[in-house]
């Protein structure tokens, strides 16, 4: 897989990993006093930030493996800031890639449209409430509260992550400074590359 | 007398982006020698870094590209390298300073360089003790790389090129972003190097008038991508700019007081002040790392300035990067943002600022002295009269800085003040009608500019070197 | 003595202290995890030297986010068995619920002290470099997250710069938190188109520099693996069971 990947497109995500690095840590800030009031619940409606470059690269990349890649990244480079959440975010994060991963792998790489944009919100929704059912024991948790957790998340993950990378992408596809990726080789943003 | 040594060869050699429909070069033909000092030149985009890409084997692969045409490094065509073999043999430092390091030090740096090279683990101290102390760069060892300034950055890449003990050298653009004395101290050093390395070294540049007689020989490449021209070089002239009508009036505009900076307990400007009138043209003088970027943003507001007062109201800015300043996705609604002007005042703006062709384009999208012309045009239709420009002269070409300078012109003699900050002396003596000299964040004075340029010795304080055409312009009539 | 952690091999640490949480995980009863937590704390005292004070300002927001759980849990609990202990506001706390948020509490305390456990005592580039020499991963996408890791302060300066400037332009500082989110956008789209400019060069110039993304055989600075990372480890297991055993035992 490795091999068909540019060093340019490695460090792309890479870079957007920083970028949205230092949005994530904005959020969990932000986050965390919220937490204290209404517990984790208050994440879950913006859990869709967490997922969006995933999108973002796969949308501009179209490449097997651009989904998971930039979320490790990202992962990996909040982790070298130092920042409490620690290595088991590595561990989240390879699993929300995976998640949207998922949804291209599905559509075999050949869709890129608002529709499996936020499929693959979905699927990193649905993962990473796999892997906190575990790890965070929501198991623990009313089966009605943690549907209601699980809602939030696959809405947030469809909304924000889905429209709001699509956004980004076209937005940034606009700016002419994609040239060279496969997202400016399909002219459309929409049709399938 | 040896047989010259033919390293690179072109035979009618065309390039073309997959997503453009015309060449981006074409029909390109030339050979150069072992030892040869060769310097591209030609207007923006007119594919000089692309040409340099193709001989390092950046390109084709890295965009894609279709190349036509047969390319022969080293007596062997280009398409049987390997990746990375080539660049064992031909390394590159690049136009950006700040782009082009991965690791946090400079001795990390040149061990990652090395260990590309595949260089025994034992030999790699040595070899980055030797090349730092040929480079004179050995106290820079332990030293973060970000942290350093711009001038030093170019020189720790130009010794990441040199471990590789290379033969042949590829510059693009490798002092855009220097002051005046360090560009030619880079200058003197790498002809110093070129003579003890025996090295081939190719270079794209704009303002070949600053290199003196370093160069042999000199390709020139047309906007259509054709070699113009490839002969012996000669030393360049100086651009020559229109003289200039005065525009100053008595009228103040802005007056600074007191003015100083600290930024994380660092005191990046001390105290400082002075007063500039409607109509006149303010340069921004100093060595990399002196505060300039620093004082423009306070005088704006930028930065919050420690102390001291600031009387102006509206003050208008385009960074380096004139993209920092867009919000919209059309120069149309950039230049409206902030509802400040009528349309009519609008209209005539975007029509003097030659615009309104490119009006529905994406401002992130148009090239980069359109981009200038939208910030300044956002600026000037908030009513703002007071323009701070941050490097609007680097890396550009010559068309472009007179194009530049007639915007500039223009601003002042409608009662506009405007601050620029640059390096190009030139441009600032054909501009100026007072100079700010900076130095470690303190300022040296404001001079008037007929003056300032047969100040030697201020001018070397500052690493400043008079301009080359000051002479010329004394003589010519006004 | 108090180095100990911090040269213990990063990809070794790594592995651990990641496989200890997720069997943390499996446990339910509010001992396990605060035995846990202790135990790290008393691993940092006598292996390391950790700076309390940042890592006192990094626990403090756990240490809110805990509270928000241990009542998450109690209000919203699954219904279990068991005898009420006390009631509130109409909730009926039994004490088999007030055990497991207690549990969930204490494991959030327990993950964050972990996890700080690591970063503070980790540096960042030795931890990528070891887990390129330790645990193979491919050179071309350690080195590009370094790249990223150098560019951050870079990025965040110019963050800052964005946002200034388009509050000069009078981009209207607003009010609300959810503006000011919306507003984050804007800021995003140059940010971003920066980094792509800056992606395209840095790639450029390593690759100028011979990098092919092979993996290597020759390391100026190897990150080695030794003795002292199975006594790490050993001890760092043993504290995991530990706390199993004892959290189990106590709590039976
Ligand atoms: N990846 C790309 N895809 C498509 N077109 C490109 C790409 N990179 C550059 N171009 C275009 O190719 C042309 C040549 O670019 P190049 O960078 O070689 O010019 P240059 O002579 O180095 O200009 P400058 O002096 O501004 O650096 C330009 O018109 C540019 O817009
Ligand atoms: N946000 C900041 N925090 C700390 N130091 C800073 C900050 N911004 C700039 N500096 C430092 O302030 C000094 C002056 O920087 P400034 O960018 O004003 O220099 P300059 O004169 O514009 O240089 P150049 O010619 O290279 O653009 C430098 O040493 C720089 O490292
Ligand atoms: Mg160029
Ligand atoms: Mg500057």
């Amino acid at each position: 897989m490795l091999n068909s990947w540019k060093l340019k497109e490695i460090v792309l995500m890479s870079l957007f990993g920083v970028v949205f690095g230092i949005v994530y840590l904005l959020f969990i800030h932000l986050g965390n006093i919220w937490a204290g009031l209404i517990g984790p619940i208050a994440y879950e409606w913006m859990f869709g930030i967490w997922f969006i470059v995933s999108i973002i690269c796969m949308h501009i990349i179209r490449k097997p493996g651009a989904a998971v890649m930039p979320e490790t990244m990202a992962a990996v480079i909040e982790v070298m800031l130092g920042n409490a959440v620690g290595p088991r975010l590595i561990l989240s994060g390879i699993v929300q890639g995976l998640g949207a991963e998922a949804a291209f792998a599905v559509t075999r790489y050949r869709h890129f449209n608002l529709f499996v944009f936020m499929l693959a919100g979905i699927g990193a929704a649905v993962f990473s409430f796999i892997y906190g059912f575990f790890v965070s024991g929501y198991a623990a948790l009313d089966p009605s509260f943690v549907a209601l957790m699980f809602t939030l998340r696959v809405l947030s993950g469809a909304i924000i992550a889905g429209i709001g990378g699509k956004y980004i992408g076209d937005a940034l596809l606009a700016t002419g400074s994609l040239r060279g990726y496969a997202i400016a080789r399909s002219k459309t943003g929409d049709a399938s590359a | 007398m040896q047989v010259p040594e033919t390293i690179f060869a072109m035979n009618d050699v065309s390039f073309r982006f997959p997503d453009d429909s015309h060449q981006t070069l074409s029909s390109v033909t030339f050979s150069i020698n072992r030892g040869e000092r060769v310097a591209i030149s030609g207007p923006s985009g007119s594919g000089k870094s692309t040409l340099l890409y193709l001989l390092n084997r950046l390109y084709p692969m890295n965009c894609d590209g279709i190349v036509k045409g047969e390319i022969e490094l080293f007596g062997k065509a280009s398409e049987l390298y390997a990746p990375g073999e080539i660049n064992k043999r031909v390394a590159t430092v690049f136009q950006d300073p700040d782009a082009q390091f991965c690791m946090p030090t400079v001795e990390e740096e040149l061990a990652f360089t090395l260990e590309n090279m595949r260089t025994p683990a034992k030999e790699i101290e040595k070899r980055i003790d030797r090349v730092l102390e040929s480079t004179g760069l050995t106290h820079l060892k332990y030293v973060n790389i970000q942290t350093l300034s711009g001038g030093m950055k170019q020189r720790v890449a130009t010794a990441c090129a040199l471990v590789m003990e290379p033969e042949v050298l590829l510059l693009d653009e490798p002092i855009s972003h220097l002051d005046p004395l360090t560009a030619k101290e880079f200058i003197s050093w790498l002809d110093l190097l070129q003579r003890r390395f025996g090295l081939t070294v190719i270079a794209v540049e704009h303002r070949l008038d600053s290199w003196g007689a370093f160069f042999d020989r000199e390709i020139a490449i047309d906007r259509a991508g054709n070699i113009a021209e490839d002969r012996e070089f000669i030393p360049h002239e100086t651009l020559h700019y229109p003289a200039r009508i005065k525009s100053v009036s008595d009228e103040d505009s802005l007056s600074a007081e007191g003015l100083s900076v600290t930024i994380k307990d660092r005191t990046l400007l001390l105290p400082l002040s002075f007063t500039s009138k409607k109509g006149e043209c303010i340069v921004i003088a100093g060595p990399n790392g002196s505060g300039k970027s620093t004082l423009v943003k306070a005088l704006c507001g930028i930065l919050k300035k420690d102390s001291g007062t600031v009387s102006a109201h509206a003050c208008g800015y385009v960074p380096q990067s004139p993209e920092f300043l867009f919000l919209t996705p059309s120069v149309s609604r950039e230049i409206a943002f902030s509802g400040t002007s009528s349309a009519q005042e609008l209209e005539e703006l975007m029509e003097s600022l030659r615009l309104a062709e490119i009006a529905e384009h994406n401002p992130f999208a148009v090239s980069h002295g359109q981009k200038r012309r939208v910030a300044i045009g956002a600026m000037l239709a908030d009513k703002r009269n007071i323009l701070f420009l941050d490097e609007p002269t680097s890396g550009q070409d010559q068309r472009a800085l007179l194009e530049l300078f007639h915007l500039i012109e223009e601003r002042l003699i409608s009662g506009d003040t405007v601050f620029i900050v640059t390096h190009d002396m030139e441009f600032a003596a054909s501009v100026a009608d007072s100079v700010l000299l900076l130095k470690e964040g303190h300022l040296s004075g404001m001079f008037p500019a007929e003056q300032i340029w047969e100040e030697t010795d201020l001018l070397a304080e500052h690493n400043l070197l008079p301009p080359k055409g000051v002479m010329q312009l004394a003589e010519s009539p006004a | 003595m108090r180095n100990l952690l911090h040269d213990m091999n990063p990809a070794i640490k790594f592995v651990m202290v990641t496989v200890v949480m997720l069997g943390l995980a499996f446990f339910f009863n509010p001992w396990t995890p605060l035995l846990f937590f202790f135990g790290v704390i008393c691993l940092q005292l006598f292996f390391s030297r950790m700076d309390w004070k940042i890592w006192s300002l990094f626990m403090l927001p756990f240490t809110l986010g805990a509270f928000g759980y241990l009542w998450t849990t109690i209000v919203f609990g699954a219904e279990t068995e068991g005898t009420v202990i006390w009631s509130l506001f109409g909730f009926e706390v039994t004490d088999e619920q007030w055990a497991v948020a207690l549990s969930l509490a204490f494991r959030v305390l327990a993950f964050s002290s972990l996890s700080l456990l690591f970063a503070l005592t980790t540096d960042p580039v030795r931890f990528v470099m070891s887990l390129m020499q330790q645990l193979k991963l491919s050179p071309k996408i350690a080195y590009g997250v370094l790249v990223g890791y150098q560019f951050l302060p870079v990025l965040k300066d110019e963050f800052f710069q964005i946002q200034q400037a388009h509050r000069l332009r009078g981009a209207a500082t607003e009010k609300y938190w959810w503006q000011r989110l919306l507003g984050i956008r804007r800021v995003i789209i140059p940010m971003l188109a920066g980094a792509v400019r800056k992606a395209e060069r840095s790639a450029f110039a390593m690759e100028a520099r011979g990098f092919t993304g092979e993996a290597r055989t020759e390391f100026y600075r190897p990150v080695r693996a030794g003795r002292l990372d199975m006594v790490m480890s050993l001890v760092i297991v043993a504290l995991f069971v530990g706390s199993c055993v004892f959290g189990v035992y106590l709590s039976g």
